[in-house]
């Protein structure tokens, strides 16, 4: 009993400290050096990880039934309440992010060093925290949604935090109002909902969704799909991303790689008692989000920034998880979800450490050969290269390996789906062996020798990440399902999709493997020893075919050139003509025609008004004449 | 008999009454209309509104109803506030421009 009341209210404590912390922190900006407020940040964001932690371990004893917790009714009818929940999902959630704003934290406090807005980057980051456990520690869509915007805003301010910038101030914009399109079809989601349930709470939602019609839940997703595009940036909802990497590497890691943009695929796994019902939901994440993984993964391979290769990697492997989502199998998608945010993190951080080092220098050109100058940097990012690769036992290797069999266990097309997502993975690992060799092997002729490992308040939490990077696979493998077993409440009523068993799985982990190696080989082959300048290209007539597709991945297949001239120039020209047509003579014209009217007609009638008495009298007699020729006239009424 | 009917024929009818009453309002209405001193409208007013209760009571007379001597008397009330009210305007009007004339009153023209 004890163990129950306690974690009732306890992890709304981890919920509710960053945002005390930010709070605090605003209040005392001016007294507080970057010592003092590294000191209020890291132990609120170190206890909000412990409350997290035990939370978690009682919900554990507890065997992972789940915790609702109503502050308050707002409405009776329809229900509306704000409401939290501590179950298996949002209990890996709240560890993944109370931990990884922990770690990322301590990096940023040597990253941010000498910054002169020190102390609003982590009022930002608190609240992002904050606003992020609110959207995965909600019972209902209205909380989720208050966080799902709440992100989108500290999104916004951490992009733009060096807002001087013009790119940095565009690319917060741009970030907000691709969002906007995304949570447009959000909230309307939400109100079908409502309109349907009469409630916001996910049980009663998820519980009663068979007393509602399969083509109501296909629109219901659909909306709700749209929402999960914006915020988890897939296609076509995807650009504001990339121009997010505008903002501080450390929130880059945490915002856009690790938690945010895996909300949509949070919330879609939330909803996965609803989203089972519908097949063409499915169908479509699962379509959508293999163009994604295969439109990023080929964008990234001729990219020279060093935080766009990753930020076009992140799209990616959402863009895996959503496949994960579409072919039935959520706890692999959470898996990836878990593994990616480590990995991922750890690759930023390594970035960030690279860039710091660098002087600020993103342009991978001008790197090269930085391994022996910075061996700690380069090998946590080699670990985090073989991470994300897929190759075991590190962690991206079972997540990615887990999702690849789910998708080939549904059978039928999905059969073709797994083989377009192979050819993904065998792209990841192409460009992320690339983009480490560009880093840290390859010799592009600059001096380095200036250039000094990063700070120990760096390196460690790199070290941290990247022992996570290798052992967190191990938490669901196909000898240890703790996963399924974290999440087994949540998934209670639905349809997973189980692993082929035996052989077959054996193989497809072989033919996965197989890929993330080939892809690292011939990563070395062009960029290690540079295998294309000792052959003759001409030769071979591949000279046009590989600047083509060096062109066409750079230029994202000049997707952004197509929404900025369709979306953004037609939009511009649309407006303007509104502006005229519409606003100036539809509605400027009736408006200003009813004053002149008025104005007219007044003009006219005021004449009768001379102000001499007698005229007056003249009229009151005419109008008296009148009525009696009107009386005279009337016949009697009988009554 | 004879001599009686012919006493009974000049016998003052209620149209008479009504028809001094009528040449009463119009002289009333026409002095309105004609004069512009403002004292003469007021008297030619307070004609009119002689003449309407002369009306009253002839008609009350006709038809043997008492309602119209009653509101008579309030015609007459009204008169006497209104003469109140509109001998004070007519005295301000002669202190601002020292003559009766409504015809220079014409401030409130559209």
């Amino acid at each position: 009993m004890w163990q129950e009341v306690s974690l009732d209210f306890i992890f709304l404590l981890s919920i509710f400290l960053p945002f005390l912390t930010a709070i605090f922190l605003f209040l005392n900006k001016k007294l507080f050096n970057e010592l003092m407020t590294n000191f209020f940040t890291l132990n609120a964001a170190l206890l909000s990880f412990a409350i997290a932690a035990y939370s978690f371990v009682v919900l554990a004893l507890n065997k992972f039934n789940g915790v609702n917790i109503e502050l308050f009714q707002w409405i009776s009818n329809p229900d509306i309440s704000i409401g939290f929940t501590l179950d298996g999902l949002s209990g890996i959630m709240l560890i993944l992010v109370t931990g990884l704003s922990f770690v990322i934290q301590l990096f940023s406090t040597s990253y941010m060093e000498k910054d002169e807005n020190y102390s609003n980057y982590f009022i930002y980051f608190n609240f992002f925290v904050f606003s992020m456990l609110l959207l995965v520690m909600s019972s209902n869509f209205l909380v989720m949604f208050f966080g799902w915007e709440l992100v989108g805003l500290s999104s916004y301010l951490l992009i733009s935090f060096w807002s001087k910038k013009p790119a940095a101030a565009k690319a917060g914009n741009k970030a907000f109002v691709i969002n906007r399109v995304g949570d447009f079809g959000f909230l309307i989601g939400l109100m079908i909902i409502l309109d349907n349930f009469n409630t916001f709470d996910f049980y009663k939602i998820l519980n009663n969704s068979n007393e509602v019609s399969e083509n109501t839940i296909t629109l219901i997703s659909l909306f709700l799909l749209l929402g999960a595009f914006g915020k988890s940036a897939q296609f076509p909802l995807f650009s504001w991303l990339p121009d997010a990497m505008e903002g501080p590497t450390p929130a880059s890691a945490l915002i856009h790689a690790a938690t945010m943009v895996t909300a949509g695929v949070f919330m879609l796994v939330r909803i996965s008692p609803l989203l089972q019902h519908s097949n063409l939901a499915s169908l479509l994440i699962t379509v959508f989000g293999l163009i994604t993984a295969l439109l990023a993964a080929f964008s990234a391979i001729n990219q020279y920034d060093i935080k766009k290769v990753l930020a076009y990697s992140t799209i990616s492997q959402l863009g895996f998880m959503f496949i994960a989502i579409g072919a039935g199998a959520y706890v692999a998608a959470i898996f990836h979800l878990v593994t990616h945010a480590f990995f991922k993190a750890l690759l930023f951080l390594g970035a960030g450490a690279v860039i710091h080092s660098m002087h600020h220098e993103q342009d991978i050109r001008k790197m090269g050969g930085l391994r022996k100058q910075m061996p700690i940097t380069a090998s946590m990012m080699g670990v985090g290269t073989l991470a994300i690769s897929g190759i075991p036992p590190l962690a991206g290797f079972w997540s990615k390996d887990e999702i690849l069999a789910s998708v080939f266990a549904n059978g039928g097309i999905y059969y073709i789906f797994w083989a377009l997502t192979l050819g993904a993975a065998f792209l990841t690992a192409f460009y992320m062996g690339r983009h480490w060799l560009l880093i840290f092997e390859k010799d592009n002729g600059f001096e380095h020798s200036d250039i000094n490992e990063a700070p120990k308040a760096m390196t460690r939490p790199l070290l941290l990440l990247g022992i996570f990077s290798i052992f967190i696979g191990f938490i669901n493998t196909p000898f240890f399902h703790g996963l399924e077993k974290v999440l087994h409440v949540n998934l209670e009523n639905v349809e997973v999709t189980h692993l082929p068993e035996g052989i077959t799985l054996v193989v497809l982990a072989v033919l996965s493997i197989g890929a993330g190696f080939t892809g690292l080989i011939i990563a070395f082959l062009f960029f290690g020893i540079e295998l294309h300048k000792r052959i003759d290209l001409q030769k071979f007539k591949l000279e046009y075919p590989i600047n083509l597709i060096k062109d066409l991945s750079f230029n994202v297949l000049y997707l952004n050139k197509f929404g900025n001239l369709f979306f953004v120039s037609g939009m511009k020209n649309l407006t303007r003509k509104v502006a005229v047509v519409v606003d100036g003579m539809l509605i400027d014209g009736s408006v200003n025609f009813v004053s002149t009217a008025f104005n007219k007609t007044s003009k006219i009638t005021s004449t009768t008004q001379t102000g001499m008495v007698r005229n007056y009298v003249v009229y009151f007699g005419l109008f008296l004449l009148l009525l009696i020729v009107l009386f005279i006239a009337t016949p009697m009424v009988q009554s | 008999m004879t001599r009686r009917k012919e006493i009974a024929m000049l016998e003052v009818t209620t149209d008479w009454y009504l028809s001094l009453a009528a040449i009463l309002f119009t002289i009333g209405f026409l002095g309105m209309m004609i004069r512009k001193n403002a004292l003469i409208m007021f008297m030619c007013i307070e004609l009119m509104l002689n003449a309407v209760n002369l009306t009253f009571i002839s008609a009350s007379k006709h038809f043997g109803q008492i309602e119209g001597q009653v509101f008579v008397f309030f015609v007459l009330v009204v008169a006497a506030a209104e003469v109140v009210v509109g001998l004070a305007i007519i005295v301000s009007i002669f202190r601002k421009q020292s003559s009766a004339s409504v015809d220079v009153l014409n401030v409130a023209r559209g």
